[in-house]
């Protein structure tokens, strides 16, 4: 067991994973010159593992920095010579970064963020992923109420087969695009071909640097619905003729959108302000008047630069906006973060053990001759 | 010495107002440009650096105010003064010029070639920033910049006296006296008595008309005329009335349109009037009396008040170039910290030294504080301020080492790195206007404010311990037998990278929280984000390696200098990549420029570093061999 601590608890690690999350973070930080921020933090530091051009595996930014807390949390419980009077600023500024890490970590797993777009006069009770998609299908047959059903972005992978008791069909996955764009047919389609594909064919486009200038779309196949609506169907973000088919007595609706999360409350918009810098165009605050409406009670609420709104563990930031003729849309940022305290109590933490430290060796060290010989 | 320096800060910071506690003059007639309201002294020195490529006319020998009145009061002449700046041979090709040396042209050049192309330009003005070439760009560039010109210069022709009233009847009806010439605005005031005369004429056959009858003609057909002067409204030199929400300015051919004046905007635009008729005459106490009824104007405004005294400081500023001064201090620093070594009096020559750097580092301080003043805003917001403030920093640190030392090593640390410092920084300033307004994300905010400051201290201190890096390796190469020497500029050396790993990753964090208020993520692995987290993690990197014993100081010091590298890819380097496509004119200056200093550091300290480890081990041998 001594022995065990004593390996996890080395020094030496520290070191080398700080120089490899150096390392990666130069090379992260290089291609996103090529590949855009989102994808490069997929392949950099939300991996556990990374590809170096594709081929060679090592270790990603995720595992390097949970060996760094790993040896981080062992040191700081059972090294003995740090626990000493002399070194105390030493140890607090490591239990901040400690706390640091820890932060991040839940930040990474449990963390949600995404889009609310709300036109004036308008409401909105949902918010829109930023990178996940969700295939939504709607029975629509019955007058008094639409039955959904949503399958979200994990299991939206080629070749995966998606049933479920609502649905009276399986669909198979063929495709999934990250970034495509419908084009006309020059031919006409095969009779496998359905709905929209029937005069066009999603072709696939490199990936845009932002990722949210990307237009993904899938195509899939409709089977086991015992009709002739058996057959391959496509469908991309922002379509705007919805795809409907009819399977057995069934009506159903077909929407490829951006993976929605209801909220227990909604935010309606009453007007939206840009201010310019006088005699400029250049923008010196955007503003969003909005009423919270919870359980059917509006609250008046000014979201701005820098002053977001937090309800219920959500935080709305006004991120940008659509000037329309009839009238401007906002666009909000929601974010959900169970961490988000961590890196508040961390800094001040590490502040202070810093300072202590500072405050009783710097003398020492700035002076030309010292007298203590250590 | 502490007693010198204290008696020069105060006796300095006594007398500078006195320098800009001057009267009121035309360099300070407020005018609103690009979001702020600014002494015309600025806004034409701007104006000049534009076009011009400098804050005033060399070979003219005129300064930028002077060159804006006289191209004013004569648009012609002034079409005539080599004043556009084209570089690019392909753009004066494009425009039919000749290919000259001192790449100078003027308006009346320049202009015939741009109106050829006005279907190409407004092709390319329709192109995105990232797809013009570098001759759209230019091209477009000097189009914007010729208008802009031609704006500036019609901008107050309603005020200037060009209209010449000779008959002394006509001249008695409309207010002003026989042989003097009058401006558009004073007849528009005249307006019924003109339309009236106006009308007699037109009653009589054109043949049976008198002198005056003809005179009349001719004013208003050059009144006319003048009218079609009313696009330019460059110059917005009159404050809004009060019931103007959106705080936007007007130019005075705005106000000629017949609207409703508000008094104060009244007293401005006749005291405007009245100052380029003084001007225009050469008449000195017109001009004074004139200055003394603008303030009177400007005094008045009701509401958005126009803080006199900060217009004359920033005028004051503009002149003084504290940062030139601020310079030529630390050179002379540097000189006399030389003769301290060539002498056998190196106290003496020592003591000049610091209270040489010492006055710089005021010189650099006020001119911060006033830029703070004048902005109303913390002292680092953009590029340009950051390197100023990264120079403060580390002259300041250098004085506390050299308070600590008192052996001339902070004192070369200090006015090397300033001086250094300061020519980047003029080479921004060269860029364009480095006073102007901000973003909306990055205006007024707490944490974004405390943050950018924290930062850029880190990037200032981390800068001087590679500094002092360097520093350790030349000793180690000059004396390796001098130990105690080492030892302490080592301490100093570990020292300053505590306080600089303290900045850095107390400003990173700021930084994270501020990115967490405003978009609500505490780190998004954005390039200036890892930029900051790199120079930390080096920081605490060399901290381990040094206290787990794995490198010697030698190695250390080699560490710090790489950092230097570190923090300027950091600081500069990410600026590059978010522009990918943009790698010309300046951006190119700065890719290149990086790749000097990192080839600069890399060869230096390697260099210095083995040289420092041959000399250890050839220090070390003898000892062993006896």
């Amino acid at each position: 067991m001594k022995q065990i601590i004593k390996i996890v608890s080395n020094p030496k690690i520290f070191i080398y994973t700080i120089i490899w999350l150096m390392v990666l973070v130069v090379l992260g930080t290089l291609s996103q010159g090529d590949i855009g921020l989102y994808a490069s933090q997929q392949k950099y530091f939300s991996a556990n593992i990374t590809w170096l051009g594709d081929i060679i595996p090592v270790p990603g930014g995720r595992i390097t920095m949970v060996i760094m807390l790993v040896n981080l949390t062992f040191m700081v419980l059972f090294k003995h010579n740090l626990w000493k009077i002399k070194k105390f600023g030493v140890l607090i500024v490591h239990i901040g970064a400690l706390l640091l890490l820890i932060g991040g970590g839940l930040t990474a797993i449990f963390s949600s963020e995404g889009n609310m777009v709300i036109e004036e006069g308008a409401q909105s009770n949902h918010v829109d992923d930023y990178h996940d998609m969700e295939l939504t299908i709607i029975n629509t047959s019955n007058e008094s109420l639409d039955e959904y059903t949503v399958f979200d972005q994990p299991i939206l992978e080629k070749g995966n087969v998606l049933s479920h008791e609502n649905l009276n069909f399986n669909i198979e996955i063929i495709n999934y695009f990250r970034n495509c764009e419908p084009l006309k047919r020059n031919e006409p389609a095969g009779i496998q071909y359905k709905g929209m594909l029937k005069n066009f064919i999603l072709s696939e486009l490199k990936n845009e640097k932002e990722n949210n200038q990307n237009r993904p779309g899938i195509t899939y196949r409709i089977t086991n619905s015992r009709s002739s609506n058996d057959g391959i169907y496509g469908i991309f973000l922002g379509q705007s003729v919805t795809q409907t088919a009819n399977i057995n007595n069934q009506k159903y609706e077909f929407i490829f959108r951006r993976k929605r999360t209801y909220l227990p409350f909604a935010i309606e918009l009453l007007d939206f302000k840009k201010v310019v810098h006088a005699g400029t165009g250049i923008a010196k605050s955007y503003s969003s008047e909005v009423n919270l409406i919870e359980n059917g009670i509006p609250r008046r609420v000014l979201i701005e630069m820098n002053e977001p709104l937090r309800h219920k563990g959500y935080t709305f930031f006004q991120a940008s906006f659509i000037e329309g003729i009839e009238g401007d849309t906002t666009v909000l940022a929601a974010v959900k973060n169970y961490g988000r305290l961590f890196p508040y109590i961390s800094s001040i933490i590490m502040s202070i053990g810093m300072l202590l430290h500072l405050f009783s060796s710097m003398p020492k060290l700035l002076r030309k001759n010292t007298r203590d010989s250590s | 010495m502490m007693k010198f320096c204290l008696r020069l800060f105060i006796s300095i910071f006594i007398l500078l107002p006195l320098l800009y506690g001057r009267n009121f003059d035309e360099r300070d007639f407020p005018i609103q440009d690009e979001g702020r309201v600014k002494p015309l002294d600025t806004f034409s020195r701007n104006q000049l650096l534009a076009l011009y490529g400098k804050r005033s006319v060399k070979h003219e020998k005129l300064s930028a105010i002077d060159w804006l009145f006289e191209l004013i009061l004569n648009p012609e002449k002034g079409g005539r003064e080599k004043v556009f700046n084209i570089r690019n041979p392909e753009v004066t090709s494009s425009l039919r010029l000749e290919w000259t040396n001192d790449h100078k042209y003027s308006f009346i050049e320049v202009f015939p070639g741009l109106m050829e192309q006005v279907e190409l330009i407004s092709v390319i003005h329709k192109k995105s920033d990232e797809s013009r070439t570098i001759f759209e760009q230019q091209l477009l560039e000097i189009y914007f910049n010729a208008t802009r010109f031609k704006e500036i210069a019609y901008s107050l022709s309603c005020l200037v006296p060009i209209i010449e009233i000779n008959d002394s009847l006509l001249a008695d009806k409309l207010n002003t006296s026989p042989g003097k010439a009058v401006s558009y605005a004073h007849l528009t005031k005249q307006f019924q008595t003109l339309s009236e005369m106006f009308h007699n004429n037109m009653n009589k056959p054109k043949d049976k008309w008198s002198e005056p009858d003809k005179e009349l003609n001719r004013i208003l057909l050059t009144l006319q005329h003048i009218s079609s002067e009313d696009f330019a409204k460059a110059l917005k030199l009159i404050p809004p009335s009060p019931l103007d929400e959106t705080g936007t300015w007007l130019s005075p051919w705005e106000l000629m349109d017949g609207r409703s004046r508000v008094p104060y905007q009244d007293k401005i635009l006749n005291a405007l009037e009245k100052y380029l008729t003084g001007r225009a005459l050469g008449d000195e106490n017109k001009m004074m009396s004139s200055l003394m009824d603008y303030e009177a104007g400007i005094a008045s405004i009701t509401t958005g008040k126009t803080d006199i005294n900060l217009l004359k400081k920033e005028t004051w500023m503009n002149k003084a170039n504290l940062f030139y001064i601020s310079v030529a201090f630390y050179l002379l620093a540097f000189i006399f910290l030389g003769l301290s070594w060539m002498f056998h009096q190196p106290k003496y020559f020592q003591r000049i030294s610091s209270g040489l750097l010492c006055t710089g580092l005021l010189y650099h301080i006020y001119g911060i504080y006033l830029r703070m003043v004048i902005m109303g805003r913390p002292p680092v917001s953009t590029l340009y301020e950051s390197v100023i403030f990264v120079g403060f920093v580390t002259v300041i640190c250098s004085v506390i080492l050299e308070y600590f030392r008192r052996d001339g090593l902070g004192l070369f640390t200090g006015a090397v790195s300033g001086a250094v410092f300061h020519y980047i920084g003029f080479g921004y300033a060269s860029d364009g206007d480095t006073l102007g307004m901000l973003v909306a994300v990055l205006n007024s905010n707490f944490w974004l404010a405390t943050h950018v400051t924290t930062i850029t201290l880190g990037y200032g201190v981390t800068v001087v311990a590679g500094f002092i890096g360097h520093l350790y390796l030349i000793q180690m190469i000059r004396s390796p037998e001098n130990k105690t020497l080492l030892k302490s500029i080592n301490k100093n050396m570990f020292g300053i990278t505590l306080i600089a790993l303290f900045f850095t990753l107390f400003g990173t964090i700021l930084g994270g929280i501020w990115a967490d208020q405003s978009w609500g993520r505490f780190w998004g692995w954005d390039p200036k984000e890892n930029g900051a987290l790199l120079i930390v993690m080096w920081h605490v990197m060399m901290i381990h390696l040094r206290l787990t014993a794995k490198v010697k100081p030698e190695g250390f010091a080699l560490g710090l200098i790489i950092n230097n590298i570190v923090v300027m890819m950091a600081w500069f380097g990410v600026n590059l990549l978010n522009v990918g496509l943009h790698s010309y004119g300046f951006t190119s200056g700065i890719a290149w420029n990086l790749a000097l200093f990192t080839a600069f550091e890399f060869a230096t300290g390697f260099g210095t570093y083995y040289w420092a480890k041959l000399r250890k081990k050839s220090l070390a041998q003898p000892v062993i061999i006896n």
